[in-house]
């Protein structure tokens, strides 16, 4: 687990992270979701030791610390940027980056053959990154991240231009990595993809932690009631409602309706609840 | 340290498969040497170049084939016989740099002695080439002034050349005649002085081949005797112009490795495998330390390789192995510590890449590795001392032809030492503040 207590983190005079305290519990999918800006990445950083905290502390397990090289060893990250060398092969690149978590001889090898087949490129082991499809430079990046064996992984935007199928396998390799006992920080803009994912979700921005909880219960908490959209004529009327069929029964005995659709509240509503429809650069 | 290694062994494998990278570092260097050492050694690397041109013999007289036959023997041109016309046309069209044309009457003129018009060579030369024609005249004037020292150390023909010019005075009712009673006098006097020596000549002809006035004893009819030194050659070299012009190549590879590894350091950091490697258990230092190895392995591969094809390829000489070893390592160590100097300069691969260049281009100009030193104004040999340039190249200089002892070569080692270790902690100091 992650443990952040009271953490706080400025950049001159722009406060990036305001005494945030939250927990990530072994062996969870956790989503980290939020706008630009809202301070996920600067709380990653903080969590792998990128990035000394003003104040507060972080936790990895029961006592370690990002500092400690040997808790690092149990955070393995997978980059939104593909942080991979288009230079070296496939193979090269896991070798190298093996090599620099400390696995040698045999353990090295059996673990960069896992790595391949775990995210079915060992067909293409011996190809440079810069002959693959964004789908497969994902995986390998996944790989990379996920060689030495960690116990948590820290996933950032690791569907980012990707076509659905490849999307899809990186979704089953991530359930496949939790049933096996891994800890998942799950970071993204996608929030059908936390939906289908992660076991709970906190939202933040501006530092802080708006809500955190299960995706039911932030959409029981924060979602509202469902919306019945009607066009009537020229005009697209919205209708919130706790019964929508009943809702629809209603309109159609009242007048004429030309098209409909009901919009169930999702986690979409929720973050835009929470943190507002104003444009973020 | 393992890490480190890996951390080297990566870069230098990217190094090397980057084509445009292994251009710049390994191949353009050796072009650089064997170009500059090529137009530094002239054609046949003797110290000497040669010039083709054309020549036009319009009096086809004794004298006139006589000079180009001299001409023909030269080893400073390359003469062609051709007519005025085909000359001027190819002249014309930059196909050769000049024409020489033997004028009418210059066989005549030959034989006149102190009076007349001096026998008369036109020479055409393409006017985008000035270098050359002024080099063409004075080759002229050499073998002109030959000419009139060769009449003059023969007696025999001097008497015969007396002859015709006061026979030719005589007769001349048109001159002044108090300029025809000098020139009478002189040439009686000549006539004398000539014939006494035609009599010595014979008398040492049979226990000497040498005239007594072109021996090198009494060259008196020379009017300038020159004799040229090379002070460098008083130590050891340099052998050849490769011994000069490969300490610049060295330079050119150098400078392409650690412009090549200042950049790769912000490519690591703009693709993310930097913040990979700051996530893995290894340290800043250690990733630092693994760039910095790679960067001066690579140098001292450059070095080597361009100085063993410069000694089997090009017959260069090293005056110590111990000194060569310092020197590399030296210089390796400078350009280590520029290098990560130049990784800060910018926060994307094209503000350091043009930076990164400009800096280096600029260290190279102002520190000979563009145009030598010895070409450059005082002020700017003296902003020269500041260039790692200047010293990378005297302390190859100084083990390939300088013939640098140990005290020597201590003065640009330990400013190279001095340089690459003050860049280096600069460079560390501002990207850990930046990191």
């Amino acid at each position: 687990m992650i443990r952040f207590t009271n953490l706080n983190k400025s950049f001159g005079n722009r406060k990036v992270i305001d005494n945030l305290s939250f927990t990530i519990k072994s062996n969870e999918i956790f989503g980290l979701l939020g706008p630009n800006g809202a301070g996920k990445t600067t709380s990653v950083n903080l969590a792998v030791g990128l990035l000394e905290p003003d104040s507060g502390s972080i936790n990895i397990g029961e006592s370690g610390s990002p500092h400690s090289k040997k808790d690092r060893l149990q955070i393995g990250v997978a980059t939104q940027s593909l942080a991979i060398y288009e230079d070296l092969t496939a193979e090269e690149n896991l070798l190298f980056f093996g090599r620099i978590y400390g696995l040698r001889g045999k353990v090295l090898r059996e673990r960069v053959d896992w790595a391949f087949q775990f995210v079915s490129l060992e067909n293409r082991r011996n190809d440079k990154p810069a002959n693959y499809s964004g789908g497969m430079k994902r995986r390998l990046n996944l790989a990379c991240g996920i060689l030495h064996d960690p116990r948590i992984l820290i996933l950032d935007e690791p569907t980012v231009g990707v076509d659905p199928q490849s999307r899809n396998a990186i979704f089953e390799q991530i359930k496949m990595l939790n049933d096996a006992g891994k800890t998942i920080v799950y970071i993204t803009h996608y929030m059908e993809e936390a939906e289908q994912l992660c076991d709970r979700v906190a939202i933040i921005d501006n530092g802080k932690i708006h809500a955190m909880d299960s995706v039911e219960n932030l959409i029981e908490t924060h979602g509202g009631k469902p919306v019945v959209r009607v066009k009537v004529q020229d005009e697209v009327m919205d209708y919130e409602t706790d019964d929508p069929i009943l809702k629809l029964d209603d309109l159609r005995k009242s007048g004429s309706i030309g098209r409909f659709s009901v919009e169930y509240p999702n986690l979409e509503r929720v973050f835009l609840k929470l943190t507002g429809k104003k444009l973020r650069d | 340290m393992i890490q480190i290694l890996t951390l080297a062994m990566k870069d230098l494998t990217i190094m090397f498969r980057d084509k445009s990278g292994f251009f710049f570092t390994f191949i353009f260097p050796i072009v650089i040497a064997v170009l500059f050492g090529s137009i530094f050694g002239g054609d046949n690397n003797s110290g000497t170049r040669t010039m083709t041109v054309l020549i036009v013999d319009e009096d086809s007289t004794t004298a006139s084939q006589s000079f180009v036959k001299q001409l023909d023997d030269a080893s400073e041109i390359n003469v062609v016989p051709s007519t005025i016309t085909i000359a001027s046309e190819r002249v014309r069209l930059g196909k050769n740099t000049a024409y020489i044309a033997i004028k009418k009457g210059y066989g005549d003129a030959t034989q006149q002695m102190f009076w007349g018009d001096p026998p008369e060579i036109e020479i055409g030369v393409d006017p985008a080439r000035r270098a050359e024609s002024a080099m063409l005249q004075g080759i002229l004037m050499k073998y002109g002034s030959k000419r009139f020292q060769d009449t003059f150390s023969n007696p025999g023909k001097m008497l015969q050349n007396l002859n015709i010019s006061k026979e030719a005075v005589a007769n001349d009712s048109e001159m002044d005649t108090i300029w025809k009673n000098n020139l009478s006098q002189l040439f009686s006097d000549l006539d004398r002085f000539f014939e006494f020596e035609s009599t010595q000549i014979e008398e040492f002809d049979e226990h000497s081949v040498d005239s007594p006035l072109t021996s090198g004893e009494n060259n008196v009819m020379l009017p300038l005797l020159v004799t040229q030194k090379n002070v460098a050659v008083l130590k050891s070299g340099p052998i050849n112009s490769y011994a000069v012009s490969f300490p610049q190549g060295i330079i050119w590879g150098i400078i392409g490795v650690a412009a090549a590894f200042g950049i790769s350091i912000v490519v690591e950091r703009t693709q993310g495998t930097m913040q990979r490697l700051r996530i893995a258990p290894i340290s800043l230092g250690q990733v630092l330390a693994g760039k910095a190895a790679a960067c001066f392995t690579a140098i001292i591969a450059i070095d080597f390789v361009l100085v063993m094809l410069a000694v089997t390829a090009f017959g260069v000489q090293i005056n110590s192995l111990v000194l060569l070893l310092f020197a590399m390592l030296s210089s390796a160590i400078c350009f280590t510590g520029i290098m990560m100097l130049l990784s800060v300069l910018g926060k994307t691969e094209r503000s350091v890449g043009g930076i990164g260049w400009a800096v280096l281009l600029i260290l190279s100009m102002i520190g000979g590795g563009m145009v030598p030193l010895m070409f450059m104004p005082g002020w700017m040999k003296t902003v020269g001392t500041l260039s790692p340039v200047k010293w990378t190249i005297m302390s190859f200089e100084g083990v390939m032809w300088r013939g640098f002892s140990l005290s020597e070569m201590l003065m640009p080692m330990g400013i190279l030492l001095s340089m690459g270790v003050v860049s280096f902690f600069i460079g560390v100091v501002v990207m850990k503040k930046t990191s």
